[in-house]
This record gives structure tokens, C-alpha cells and sequence, in this order.
């Protein structure tokens, strides 16, 4: 049996679209819509997938957003993957994050972003989000969970987007625009000084508070 | 080893086809065979800055739509016979080319130069990609202005989406008093957020304008600050490990003068 061109995997972190690069944009096209069409309702309005390919190209990435576009769904971010794991890999790595509060620990599924992310990038996560790099102005990452970043933050961070309000936010340096936790917003002050050291922000007494911590 | 550079910014004006013009005069003042291909199809200026626009015979279109011979569309250097230019058309759109045609005229165009540099138009649309097609290496170029560092960022990251990781940046236009007093951008900041390799300060500097309005780029002007930065930055592109230099802030002295010379007038 030849393997599906196109592949919809539903996860903890919303939708992964895989595409076989060796697949036509025609080709690509066909099955994207067959999948669509063969659960409607399954991908309400506003639905994000999160591309993942090994090498495709600039224009066949653009098509794919326009397939989707056309229904009201997009393109959330796409990432170079590593190839997917093998099996024997995957029992070993599962990517989990631990948060800890109020003594309990909870194990979350977490993305993670391995280069600074630019202005005009978007990085949402139904989990946590690690970022390996700065968060520049411009940018935006929103997620369920907490978020961490180990660079400077000047962009825009939402986390405990769906209403966790135990979710944090940690940067090396934390001088984003806005932070939003759950329904909280704390805006930056006008004239921003730059921290020399690692700061968490959280929910406390119904306020967004931030506080140095040691890394 | 020939080395194919797009000249970027994201940002309109902030200098891509002064570099351009400047880093080709430079490279070929060195003894390297040089092309500078303008990609700003319907805006070209390249060749008004080298001083070429009354030798222009054919352009660009005409080599990918094949009616010309790429050699017989170069216009050489009045000066620097190992400078060749490829213009663009003013009166076609940016359409007329797309980035396979581009590539394949990189690819050609490799075999006989050092240095392939091509200026791109603003914005992140259909131009840019064709531009950046053929290239190796991207020197984005920006301002120390909070929206041109933005754009920068922004266009960094579609470079590198479209696999383009070597990505050099030349901060434009400084001026040293403004940056002192705090009024512009420092380079620490900017290098800080744009975190790519920095080759290049260049100052705002009169002396820019005047020589492109004699078509004589800046960059052989010993007096000029502005001149002999851009002889730093082409030092570099030959890996040449030059420290950035200070930069002659206008002085007390100096505005004093300026005071006394306009009181007089
Ligand atoms: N270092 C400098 N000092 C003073 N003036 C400068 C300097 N660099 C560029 N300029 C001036 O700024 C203007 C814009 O420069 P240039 O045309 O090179 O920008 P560009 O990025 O190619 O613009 P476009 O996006 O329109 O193609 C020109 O008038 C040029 O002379
Ligand atoms: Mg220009």
C-alpha cells in the first residue's frame, strides 16, 4: 500500500498536518480537501495546523495555506522537524514539562522552539511552550500552559490562554510589550528597563505579579 | 569560489542599492570580477548611482524572456572594467521575473565573477523572493530606528524560512551624537535583537548623497566616513577581521563653527 500523501494527526497540541514532499501541489490539493470533507465538523472555523514537512517548497507551503484558508482554517507556524522518531526513540522521549504549584506536579505536553522567534511570528500551543531564544518585538507566542523563555522576551505572551490561571511566564530577561496570563493583561511601562536578571510573572490575589528568580 | 549576496532590508530607503553600488565599486577597486544585478524592476537606480544609465542597451526582462544574451546585457564600469552591472526595466513590472528564472542567472553568472550581488526591492512580496532565489548569502541592511530594526527582524525570519541562513547585517545611517545622546538606537540593542552577524556601520554622512548624484559611489572617498566604511565592509566580505572603527562625533567645536559659518551667510 503506498502511504497517505497527506496525514491530519489530532494531538494535545491541536493538529499536525504532514505533507509528503515528493507529493504535487495537485496531488496535495485533492487529499487535503478528501480529508476535510471526510470529517466535517471535526475542523471548526479558525482551526490552526501546525505544518510539518521535511523540505517543501516556499510555494507549495503558500497553496497549502490557501487550501485552508479557503475554509477558514491556516497554517499556524511552520517548523523544520527533525524526521519523525521511530518507535524505539519515542518510548524514550516523551516531551513533557513539569509545573509545580501548590505541591502538585502536572505533567504537560510542551513545544518546543529552538531559535529566536522574529517579529510577525506566531507560536500557540494547546501545552507549554519553551522558546531556545529570544522573543522578539512583534512576535506573539500564546499557550495553554506556562511559558519559558530562555533568550530575552519583548514580544507579546499569552499563556494559560484557555483560562489557566496558574500558568506562568519565565524569561531570562522579561521585558515583553504585553503579558497576558488567563484574562490578565499587564502592560509594559512606557519607558522599559532592561532586567539583569531572570523574572517569573503569575496570578496572584487576582494581579499579574513579577518577581526575580534564580535559574 | 564566487559568492552570491542579496542586498535586503524589509524597509524602504534605508540604503540597499547605496550598498549595492558601494560594496561592487569596492570588491572591484580590490581586483574582483564583480556583477550587481537590480531587481527593482520599474524603480531601478542602481545604474544612476554607478553613473551608467545613458550606456543601458537592453536589461534584466530582456535576458529571462531570452531575447538577449546575458554578456550583451551587462553594462560595464566606466572605471573598473571587472565591474559589470545587469540594469532592470522601468517600465515592466516586478512579475516579469520569477526566482527560478533568477536562479539559473546566478548559476550562469557564478562561473565567470567573485561576487554576484543583487539589490532587492522593499517589502517581503513576489520581488523579494525572486531576489533572494540565487543567493548564498543575505546582508540585511538596516537603520537604528525602532521600525526599520522591526522590519529587519521580520525579514530575518523569512529569510531563514525560506532557507536562507547566512545572513549578514549593515547598520546604516548612524548618527554618533544622536546614538550618545540617547535619541537614536544604540548598535548594542540592535545587534541584541537582530542576533546576526554585524559587518557593517556606516554613519550618515552628506558625503553619500553627492558622490550617488555623480554616479562615483562613495566608497574609494578616503575623506569621507562613510567611504572608508564601506572599504571596512568590503575588507570583511574578503575575511578580513577589521575592528569597527569610532566614529568622529561632530563636536562642540565643529557646531560652533557651523553657528559662526550660518550667522555670517
Ligand atoms: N549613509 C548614508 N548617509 C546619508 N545618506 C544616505 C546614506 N545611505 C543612504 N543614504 C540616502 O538615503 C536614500 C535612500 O538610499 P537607497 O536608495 O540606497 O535606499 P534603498 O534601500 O535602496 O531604497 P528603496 O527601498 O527605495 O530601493 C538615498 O537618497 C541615499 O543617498
Ligand atoms: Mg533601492
Amino acid at each position: 500500500m503506498s502511504r497517505d500523501l497527506v496525514t491530519i494527526k489530532g494531538g494535545k497540541d491541536g493538529f499536525r498536518l504532514l505533507v509528503d514532499s515528493s507529493a504535487s501541489m495537485e496531488e496535495i490539493e485533492a487529499e487535503i480537501k478528501k480529508k476535510l470533507d471526510e470529517n466535517p465538523g471535526f475542523f471548526p472555523e479558525g482551526t490552526k495546523f501546525e505544518l510539518e514537512v521535511a523540505d517543501l517548497d516556499r510555494s507549495v507551503k503558500k497553496g497549502i495555506n490557501q487550501i485552508l484558508n479557503q475554509r477558514g482554517l491556516g497554517v499556524e507556524l511552520s517548523v523544520k522537524k527533525d524526521p519523525p522518531p521511530t518507535i524505539d526513540e519515542q518510548s524514550q522521549m516523551p516531551p513533557q514539562y513539569f509545573i509545580q504549584h501548590d505541591g502538585n506536579v502536572e505533567a504537560q505536553e510542551m513545544t518546543v522552539v529552538e531559535h529566536t522567534v522574529r517579529g510577525g511570528e506566531e507560536v500557540t500551543s494547546q501545552g507549554s511552550v519553551l522558546v531556545m531564544g529570544n522573543v522578539n518585538p512583534g512576535a506573539q507566542i500564546i499557550a495553554g500552559g506556562s511559558i519559558d523563555v530562555r533568550g530575552t522576551c519583548r514580544g507579546m505572551v499569552h499563556a494559560g490562554a484557555w483560562g489557566d490561571i496558574s500558568a506562568v511566564v519565565i524569561a531570562d530577561r522579561l521585558m515583553p510589550t504585553q503579558i497576558r496570563i488567563a484574562n490578565m493583561i499587564a502592560r509594559s511601562p512606557d519607558i522599559m528597563e532592561k532586567s539583569d536578571f531572570a523574572e517569573r510573572a503569575y496570578i496572584k490575589d487576582g494581579q499579574i505579579i513579577i518577581e526575580p528568580i534564580e535559574r | 569560489m564566487s559568492e552570491v549576496i542579496v542586498v535586503t532590508s524589509g524597509k524602504g530607503g534605508v540604503g540597499k542599492s547605496t550598498t549595492t553600488a558601494n560594496l561592487g565599486v569596492g570588491l572591484a577597486m580590490r581586483g574582483k570580477k564583480v556583477v550587481l544585478i537590480d531587481t527593482d524592476t520599474g524603480l531601478r537606480n542602481l545604474d544612476l548611482l554607478l553613473g551608467l544609465e545613458n550606456r543601458i542597451m537592453y536589461d534584466l526582462i530582456d535576458v529571462v524572456e531570452g531575447r538577449v544574451e546575458i554578456k550583451k546585457a551587462l553594462v560595464r564600469h566606466k572605471k573598473y572594467e571587472n565591474l559589470q552591472l545587469l540594469p532592470t526595466s522601468q517600465v515592466k513590472d516586478k512579475s516579469a521575473v520569477n526566482p527560478a528564472d533568477l536562479m539559473a542567472l546566478c548559476d550562469e553568472l557564478r562561473k565567470e565573477y567573485d561576487f554576484v550581488i543583487i539589490d532587492c526591492p522593499a517589502g517581503i512580496e513576489q520581488g523579494f523572493q525572486t531576489a533572494i532565489a540565487g543567493a548564498d548569502t543575505a546582508i540585511v541592511v538596516t537603520m537604528p530606528e525602532v521600525s526599520a530594526v522591526r522590519d529587519a527582524d521580520k525579514i530575518i525570519g523569512e529569510l531563514g524560512r525560506s532557507e536562507k541562513d547566512n545572513i549578514k547585517l549593515i547598520i546604516n545611517r548612524i548618527r554618533p551624537a544622536m546614538v550618545d545622546s540617547g535619541e537614536m538606537m544604540d548598535m548594542d540593542d540592535i545587534n541584541d535583537i537582530l542576533a546576526i552577524k554585524c559587518i557593517g556601520q556606516v554613519p550618515d554622512d552628506i558625503k553619500v548623497v553627492t558622490s550617488a548624484n555623480r554616479g562615483e559611489p562613495v566608497v574609494g572617498d578616503s575623506d569621507s566616513q562613510a567611504g572608508k566604511a564601506y572599504e571596512n565592509i568590503v575588507g570583511r566580505l574578503l575575511g578580513e577581521d577589521i575592528p569597527f572603527m569610532e566614529f568622529e562625533k561632530e563636536g562642540f567645536f565643529k557646531k560652533l563653527m557651523k553657528a559662526f559659518k550660518l550667522s555670517k551667510d
